[in-house]
């Protein structure tokens, strides 16, 4: 608690954060009537993750708990939250905007950089192998279109995807 | 024309403003413009000698205009005008100026300049005086009668009120009973008593005691005399003008007349038996019925829609008193009154659309209303709290607030009163039933009036449980057939599946049905909730900006018992004001139409916000604006608005206004650029007068002039300013959405963004004209915008025209 | 002939080739025709998303270029593709300033989003282009009253502001469909909840017990098997039978199938020709209720 009231005074800057983020413009309208959190699957079965608990911690500026915590990352995207909420917050979608924040800051479980990586080498992520391109024939599927890997990675450049990724290894 | 003759009369209030300005340089300027015949100087000359001075100068025929220069002008104003009116003379051929507050105060650190704009604004007036015509006072008739929309308690209470001081009201209501909402409530908080009483009329002499309240049934309120009551009568055409309204009541038939003895022996034959919807439909009712006993008027009606008239007619067999009568038909009543009170009130949202909460399909899923209507003894269950689906009684009960109010889906506001219904409810239940559990799941409690703190505090102690946590869903347990609510106690973060043999939901509080239409007919504006628009939510929350028309309790938003109680005598006590003279009387201070150069274009009655404007035809199969007297309110909005210059304002005409603007920028005086300031009648020129009163500080270069609204600016006027001399204006006005005159601020701010393109093409600067909006108490923050303005103004250099593509961008 | 350039994913061709045997071989026998276009990538699922908004949006509106290009509407099997196109198309239609950000980055790429087609998930294509009549007149062998639960999965219905598929509270949908088949759909509770696929290979506890839920209620119902009308669904509730199995010790033995499967079976379409050996649950039982 006395980590959330420090940044709290320096951290009201953090709300100002996600809300211009895409898709964490919604966030100050956060009531905590707890819709949000009854509708959640993933709240029901684990105290780790709280829909209205991490809105409330974001609002309250506690950057560094929200965004180095695993809590962010266990949401199911379901959108059951997003459908139901009465001030029509979009959680889900602030919860995405929160894990850009934090992938940009370093923080991520790894299996994101994996997806990232095979993003980038193969224009998708997960790898079709030559092995199942080789058997579509067999089962009587047409063959596969190119992939368009090289547009995906000038878009990849031009949003700058691939530098985060880089950052990442640098460290 | 008779030769105009101005007389000036300079105050120095004890010689304290001639300390600043000097008044005997004012006083020769003064007497050498032409057309000013006397000169007077004193104190003071809105009482005392200089009072009578004025009125000798009139009363001797040595002049007909006046000029005052003075202090506090708009208090002066008032006097002086109810003297001279005495005299028989027209109180708009004056003009007040402030030497004080608008001269020798702020720009007290700089006399003789403020002496050389003293003589400007002096020659401002005087040339306006020149130009005033007198102005007729007009009287319109007011009938001494009134129609109020609305049976429900906001509805009797006004009419109640009225009736007694002598109109004569006509009380309407749609359905066949009075009582609207509080008729199915049952019991009101915080008082816990009967929800359907009222204060009784004053004529009830029978009643030798004073009684603070009545039972309906027998307070005697239809006996009055001037009351009228039309139920199963809706309002179908409204026409005419404040004072003189033509109203087309549609009265549909009853079919059951007063010689009704309620007997109920007709409900024991009808054959028609359908689900009753006043009680929720956890009862059945027959075609003809009666709600509950203790309504108005005491007698049976038939549903026309279900009832099967000579095909059956059993009723009318067996009714003792021959009562019934089959044959009637929909009336058409047609009513002059001189005002109108909307009394429609509200009712529950619709929670079905809520999905999750299963409202359409769980028969156990039941709003507070319902429940009332299962708690009250004359209900469908006799009090017995019994779950609909299997008629057994409920001994867990759930309730859930903010069913669509706080919910930007469908009603973002706060319903205001549902926390308490809810509490009530379930302290009554507990009262009685202290064994059934009841749950209140809530977002916020709001219990904000008087005694509702000690209510919520007795219904803990009551061992009603409290869950911070609003439900996602509702389900029904197959098994079970009992409902579970699935909620998040938020505060002690832990989720619950709360099981409950009936789940009551609070659901949100909409306008009635029929507000939109209803506002059409009347002319009257709703919010963006969809409640009728108060004319000032502050200061005047029963009127609204047409004048004549009246609102009255839960129509202008979900209010209490003795709020709407209230509102009920304020809407009474402001139609009184109306029609106690039986007259409105006004001065001609109005717009008027120049039909030869009127194109109907319609852009003015459009624009007009009080509907004063309409159009009518001319010979030539073309029509012609024309301004109503009456509901004229000055602002001067068409004048703005109008493309060819063909509406012109009594007392505030371009000619006027252009001569004021001359004079004003006449004379400098400073080493300063020349700034004219033209500031609305309303904030703009307070809060030119709260920064004298304050003593700010700004340059005498700054000039003042006032006209009615902002809104009845034109375009050419601000380059005319910039031809007589002006290197900037400033137009000073009311917030944007606090414009005096509704919608005169807006349309200022659109005219000065399009004259900014236009000053550009014009190779003039367009940082030159500047919109500001601001309050009376701002005064300070006129005096900073006056001096930043002339900071400005020096920094660009004199008024020259520039080549266009010199000038920068406008953002 | 009512053409749709098909989007595929990831997911499909790499591990689910059922789904798009099933999916092809029943729209042509429904006389739709599939178009598949050269160049198409990643829909940027939730995974992508969660590095980078705007990089999703962007790669999602690419492949909805494509195919404007090509003039098609777009229909895709898995629901995630669908909610990732389907959603990026939305907003972006709706959302100029945002329309005008996305194609800017596009222009990197030499593509620009006019706005102007379709995205369509495979259920919405079989109601509106084939109608409820049209594919019971095509049912050749009905489903013999087999009891079916329908299971949409989030990504069908949610955000139904922007997908605007169905009712997201009381969806008829696949309902309807499986009873065109001759099936009955059973209730279950919970139906509309997360099967937690997403959550498989990041947190397998907390997606399994998810599974198991579903898996518990779809029992209790007295379901013959689960329709999907999504890989990750399918995965979560097939190969996630196995580890609930292992894990909580209890078999359900519920088969899980794509609706695309059921129609192929209820349209005469050779079992063997539809790739049933990925099912790691056997989908035997099924068939022999059904032929």
């Amino acid at each position: 608690m006395e980590q959330v009231q420090e940044e709290k005074s320096t951290n009201m800057a953090f709300s100002k954060v996600i809300t211009s983020r895409l898709g964490g413009k919604t966030i100050t309208l956060c009531y905590q009537c707890g819709t949000c959190a009854s509708s959640c699957p993933v709240a029901k079965i684990t105290p780790r993750f709280n829909p209205r608990e991490v809105i409330k911690l974001s609002l309250l500026g506690a950057e560094k708990e929200v965004l180095s915590g695993d809590s962010i990352w266990l949401c199911c995207s379901c959108y059951n939250c997003q459908e139901r909420c009465p001030q029509k917050v979009e959680i889900a979608d602030v919860i995405y905007a929160l894990r850009n924040i934090a992938f940009k800051k370093g923080y991520s479980p790894n299996i994101y950089l994996e997806f990232a990586s095979a993003l980038l080498n193969n224009g998708r992520i997960v790898k079709i192998s030559q092995f199942v391109e080789n058997k579509r024939p067999t089962l009587g599927l047409p063959p596969l279109k190119p992939t368009g890997v090289e547009a995906l990675r000038k878009i990849l450049s031009a949003t700058g995807f691939d530098k985060l990724r880089l950052k990442e290894e640098s460290q | 024309m008779d030769r105009v003759k101005v007389g000036v009369f300079l105050a120095d209030s004890g010689k304290q403003l001639s300390k600043i300005l000097d008044y005997n340089d004012l006083t020769n300027y003064v007497k050498n413009i032409s057309g000013v015949v006397y000169v007077a100087r004193g104190s003071e000359f809105w009482r005392g000698q200089g009072l009578q001075n004025i009125i000798n100068a009139i009363k001797d025929e040595k002049i007909n205009r006046v000029v005052v220069g003075g202090t506090l002008p708009k208090l002066s104003e008032v006097k002086i005008a109810q003297a001279v009116e005495n005299v028989g003379f027209n109180p708009y051929l004056m003009e007040f100026i402030d030497l004080k507050d608008h001269c020798a105060m702020p720009h007290q650190e700089t006399p003789s300049e403020a002496t050389e704009k003293a003589k400007a604004m002096l020659l401002a007036a005087i040339e306006r005086a020149k130009l005033l015509e007198p102005l007729e006072k007009l009287e319109f008739p007011v009938l001494k009668s009134v129609l109020v929309i609305g049976g429900g308690i906001a509805g009797m209470q006004t009419s109640v009120d009225l009736a007694d001081l002598g109109f004569e009201v006509n009380l309407v209501e749609k359905a066949p009973f009075l009582g609207g909402l509080a008729a199915r409530a049952g019991r009101f908080f915080p008082t816990d008593d009967c929800a359907i009483c009222i204060q009784s009329p004053a004529s009830d002499l029978k009643t030798i005691t004073y009684t603070s309240r009545k039972c309906v049934y027998r307070s005697g309120f239809s006996e009055i005399p001037n009351l009228s009551i039309l139920t199963s009568s809706k309002v179908v055409a409204i026409e005419g003008v404040p004072g003189k309204y033509k109203v087309t009541i549609e009265k549909k038939p009853r079919y059951v007349n007063e010689e009704c003895i309620r007997c109920d022996l007709c409900t024991t034959v009808c054959p028609v038996e359908i689900p009753d919807e006043y009680n929720a439909k956890l009862k059945t009712r027959k075609a003809i019925y009666m709600n509950i006993p203790n309504v108005h008027p005491p007698i049976y009606v038939i549903d026309d829609s279900v009832c099967k008239f000579h095909d059956c007619a059993k009723c009318v067999e067996v009714c003792p008193t021959n009562a019934i009568a089959l044959d009637q038909k929909t009336e058409h009543i047609t009513l002059n009154v001189g005002s109108i009170v909307v009394a429609t009130g509200f009712e529950e949202f619709d929670s079905s659309v809520i999905k999750e909460y299963h409202y359409d399909d769980y028969s156990d899923v039941i709003t507070n209303l319902e429940f009332a209507r299962i708690l009250d003894g004359f209900g469908p269950t006799g009090g017995q709290i019994i779950r609909p689906s299997d008629h057994k009684l409920a001994k867990k009960i759930v309730m859930i607030q903010c069913v669509g109010s706080r919910d930007r889906r469908y009603n973002s506001y706060c319903s205001s009163i549902c926390c308490m219904i809810s509490l009530k409810h379930a302290t009554l239940i507990k009262s009685t039933y202290p064994d059934i559990d009841v749950t209140i799941c809530y977002i916020d409690l709001r219990t904000t009036g008087r005694e509702h703190e000690r209510y919520y505090e007795r219904a803990r102690e009551m061992g009603i449980k409290f869950v911070k946590g609003r439900p996602t869903e509702i389900y029904r347990d197959l098994e079970t057939n009992k409902l579970i609510v699935d909620v998040e106690d938020a505060l002690l973060q832990r989720f619950l599946e709360l099981e409950a043999d009936l789940v009551v939901l609070a659901p949100a509080m909409v306008p009635a049905k029929g507000t939109k239409e209803l506002a059409e007919m009347l002319g009257i504006e709703l919010e963006e909730d969809g409640f009728f628009k108060e004319y000032n939510a502050k200061l005047r929350p029963t009127e609204t900006k047409m004048k004549g028309i009246y609102l009255c309790g839960g129509a202008t938003f979900p209010k209490d018992a003795p709020t709407t109680s209230l509102h009920a005598h304020s809407a009474a006590l402001k139609v009184m004001k109306l029609l106690t003279t039986g007259k409105i009387i006004k001065y001609q201070r109005t717009a008027v139409v120049n039909e030869e150069y009127c194109g109907d274009c319609e852009f003015c009655p459009v624009t007009c916000p009080y509907g004063a404007i309409s159009l009518v035809p001319t010979t030539e199969n073309h029509f012609v604006a024309q301004v109503s007297d009456l509901l004229c309110e000055g602002c001067g909005i068409c004048v703005g608005t109008c493309p060819l210059n063909a509406i012109e304002l009594r007392h505030s005409t371009t000619n006027q206004m252009l001569a004021q603007m001359k004079a004003l920028l006449s004379i400098n005086g400073t080493p300063k650029p020349l700034v004219l300031a033209i500031c609305c009648s309303e904030c703009g020129h307070t809060v030119v007068d709260s920064s004298g009163m304050a003593k700010m500080q700004y340059p005498a270069n700054v000039r003042v002039m006032k006209v009615p609204c902002t809104g009845i600016l034109q375009i050419h006027q601000f380059l005319e300013a910039f031809k007589a001399g002006a290197h900037g204006v400033m137009v000073v006005g009311c917030k944007s959405d606090g414009c005096h005159y509704e919608v005169g601020i807006k349309k200022a701010e659109k005219k000065v963004k399009l004259a900014k393109v236009l000053l550009k093409e014009y190779g003039i600067e367009p940082e030159r004209l500047e919109m500001f909006n601001m309050v009376f108490i701002e005064g300070n923050k006129f005096a900073e915008a006056a001096r930043m303005m002339t900071d400005k103004l020096e920094k660009l250099g004199p008024l020259q025209l520039m080549a266009s593509s010199q000038v920068e961008e406008v953002t | 002939m009512t053409s749709y350039a098909l989007f595929l994913g990831c997911t499909i061709p790499a591990r689910q080739p059922n789904y798009e045997l099933s999916a092809r071989k029943t729209l042509g026998k429904l006389g739709i025709e599939l178009v598949d276009l050269d160049n198409m990538t990643c829909c940027a699922p939730p995974p992508v998303q969660s590095i980078n908004f705007e990089t999703s949006l962007a790669i999602a509106a690419y492949n909805i270029c494509l195919a404007e290009e090509a003039d098609l509407n777009l229909v895709t099997l898995c629901s995630g593709c669908f909610e990732s196109l389907a959603m990026t198309n939305s907003m972006l239609k709706d959302d100029e300033e945002l329309k005008a950000k996305i194609n800017k980055i596009l222009s990197q790429a030499g593509k620009e989003f006019q706005g102007d087609k379709e995205v369509k998930h495979f259920l919405q294509v079989l109601m509106d282009d084939v109608g409820l009549e049209r594919l019971k007149q095509n049912v050749s062998k009905p489903l013999n009253n087999l009891k079916i639960a329908a299971f949409y999965g989030c990504h069908a219905l949610r955000p139904s502001e922007l997908l605007k598929l169905d009712d997201p509270e009381r969806p008829r949908i696949l309902e309807s469909l499986i009873e065109a088949l001759g099936a009955e759909s059973v209730e279950y509770r919970n139906k509309l909840k997360c099967c937690g696929g997403l959550l498989r290979g990041y947190s397998d506890d907390l997606a399994l017990n998810l599974a198991r839920e579903k898996l518990e209620n779809t029992s209790k119902a007295g379901a013959d098997c689960i329709a999907t009308l999504c890989p990750f669904c399918f995965v979560a509730l097939d190969i996630g039978q196995i580890q609930v199995r292992a894990k909580f010790n209890k078999s359900y033995d519920i088969p899980i199938l794509h609706y695309s499967e059921l129609l192929a079976f209820a349209l005469g379409i050779d079992p063997k020709e539809l790739a049933l050996e990925i099912h790691k649950i056997k989908t035997d039982k099924i068939l022999s209720k059904i032929f």
